[in-house]
């Protein structure tokens, strides 16, 4: 769509993903808390049983994550490596080859799952920690750089303003793509993602989805998390379990604006949507096509 | 001399452009808007609007509301061939100003107001001293002055609230609200700006203003519009009207 540096080939875990490869991340939850899920998976065996699911149903990428975004009872460092950790490995002894994500803020724990075979660190709140990069950058692994304003981890936004939301996610994610660069994160295996609904009102998070061929533009490949949040739920007054069009809706649009990863919990589903705009786009043919053709 | 005074929050929501379809919290808008017509009754020649900002400074008294900061604006204004929304007020050609001032002005350009205008952010971390120097200040001389005072109580009230839910809340908006409905100043000053900070109560530098304004003026006869927290941000709507002035009022 927007002209700009050319999208490059994408490196996770062991994978190499061409830019036309859309690809789709799993969530599962290993909290009692999150907004979605509200502790479906926080026993480890109904975690492993969803981790079966969403691979059977066509997930690239998992993204195991240990602490709520919603503010709720403090998680320190200790036991969000509780948590989601010894997961980590569990997963990775199951499929040796799957790329495992995981959503954290904290170097340490970033340190100690890459140790268990995590790939990709999911940086939600925007560089809160700089050695985050450091641990990516150690263990080969790659980092998803988002925008989340000036928010502290585990907080709402409160009458967040932006002179232009778009150039200040640009702005915040392009700096924490050059700082990982930097400590000697391979570039190839750096993300960058609006982060829709964390610093930011429903407007905002409206304009950036609306803007996204600007994020696309830089050549950095796109994550957007969209499932089922609050913008989604403002916009057409649904509360979460009666969001799903409105999140498939957008990932439509993003993945036509050019997004390549696409953070979500209902796996098959979003797999349709983005076969049907690879179609549509011309990059992947119909499954089966005989109208008008025997 | 102050002729009247009003409190007011500052939810960017009270932008009806800002919500949507649905209106939202109408309630909290007519209440502000029949607090800024009460401020208004005793014809001042200047209304001076005080709120939280990260600096204490005076702004330009045309400054207007970045209603575009929010987002609606820029919406309506990426739309304007086909708008779906009512289109934003233009205020592009006019200075910024921050956010809870700026509410203070989009509710008297609301109410119709066309004159002068004295402007100022406070910052959170003004002290006391300061705060009610500034109210001084602004009733000093014999300028007939309307205070518009911009600031919300505590937005921790609950789990659902823009900063979670913290036990102190509760009992920290309702002395503000008693000290506010019996004119209490001394109380409103008494108020401690560390643990205002940490329940997120941004109006606790602009009610001190505001106290500083008012004190020594007896009689004040006060009127709360709205008291309320439907998002868990405390929210309150009064005005204060000093005695002397009730008379006129009457006439009308």
């Amino acid at each position: 769509m927007t002209t700009g540096t050319a999208q490059q080939v994408l490196r996770l875990g062991r994978h190499a993903f061409i830019p036309d490869r859309r690809l789709v991340m799993g969530i599962v939850n290993r909290t009692p808390d999150s907004f979605y899920d509200r502790g479906a998976t926080w026993d480890t065996g109904a975690a492993m049983a969803r981790v079966h699911a969403v691979v059977a149903e066509g997930a690239d990428i998992l993204d195991i994550g240990g602490v709520a975004a919603a503010p709720g009872t403090p998680v320190d460092v200790a036991e969000e490596i509780r948590r989601s950790v010894p997961f980590v490995a569990a997963v990775r002894a199951a499929y040796p080859d799957l790329v495992i994500s995981v959503d954290t803020w904290r170097h340490e724990v970033g340190r100690e799952a890459c140790r268990a075979g995590a790939d990709l660190l999911n940086d939600t709140w925007g560089g809160q920690d700089q050695r985050l990069a450091e641990v990516a950058a150690e263990f080969g692994a790659g980092l998803i750089c988002a925008h989340a304003g000036d928010q502290a981890p585990r907080t709402r936004p409160f009458r967040v303003a932006y002179d232009d939301v778009m150039a200040d996610v640009l702005d915040r994610t392009l700096a924490q793509a050059a700082r990982a660069t930097a400590a000697g994160v391979e570039p190839d295996r750096i993300l960058i993602d609006p982060a829709h609904d964390f610093g930011k009102n429903t407007w905002q998070s409206l304009e950036v989805t609306r803007r996204l061929g600007e994020m696309v533009a830089t050549g950095w490949p796109v994550l957007v998390s969209l499932s089922n949040k609050d913008f989604i739920g403002e916009t057409l007054n649904a509360p979460p379990d009666r969001r799903l069009t409105g999140t498939l809706a957008t990932t439509a649009i993003c993945a036509w604006l050019g997004a390549r990863v696409f953070r979500v919990h209902q796996v098959r589903e979003t797999r349709e949507v983005l076969a049907m705009v690879s179609a549509i786009q011309g990059e992947q043919p119909p499954a089966r096509t005989v109208r008008g053709l025997a | 001399m102050i002729t009247s005074a009003a409190l007011c929050p500052w939810p960017p929501l009270l932008v009806r452009e800002l919500t949507g379809a649905d209106p939202v919290l109408p309630e909290l808008r007519a209440a502000c808007a029949e607090a800024v017509t009460t401020l208004l009754r005793d014809d001042p020649e200047v209304v001076a609007v005080v709120g939280p900002g990260t600096a204490t400074v005076s702004w330009p008294g045309d400054g207007r509301l970045n209603i575009a900061a929010f987002g609606a604006g820029t919406t309506a204004a990426r739309t304007a061939e086909r708008p779906v929304l009512p289109p934003a007020p233009r205020t592009a050609e006019r200075p910024g100003l921050p956010p809870a001032p700026g509410i203070g002005a989009y509710l008297l350009d609301q109410a119709g107001y066309h004159g002068e205008r004295l402007i100022w952010s406070v910052s959170a971390d003004e002290p006391v001293a300061g705060c009610r120097k500034l109210g001084a200040e602004l009733a000093g001389g014999s300028t007939r002055t309307a205070l518009l005072t911009i600031g919300d109580g505590s937005a921790r009230r609950g789990p659902r609230a823009p900063g979670h839910f913290d036990e102190r809340a509760g009992a920290f908006d309702a002395e503000v609200e008693r000290a506010l409905r019996a004119s209490d100043l001394t109380t409103l000053l008494d108020l401690d700006p560390a643990l205002a900070r940490e329940l997120m109560a941004t109006g606790r530098p602009a009610w001190q203003v505001l106290a500083g304004a008012l004190e020594g003026m007896a009689g004040l006869a006060v009127e709360v519009q709205y008291a309320g927290d439907p998002f868990g941000v405390a929210y309150l709507v009064a005005t204060l009207r000093p005695s002397i002035f009730r008379g006129s009022a009457t006439r009308e």
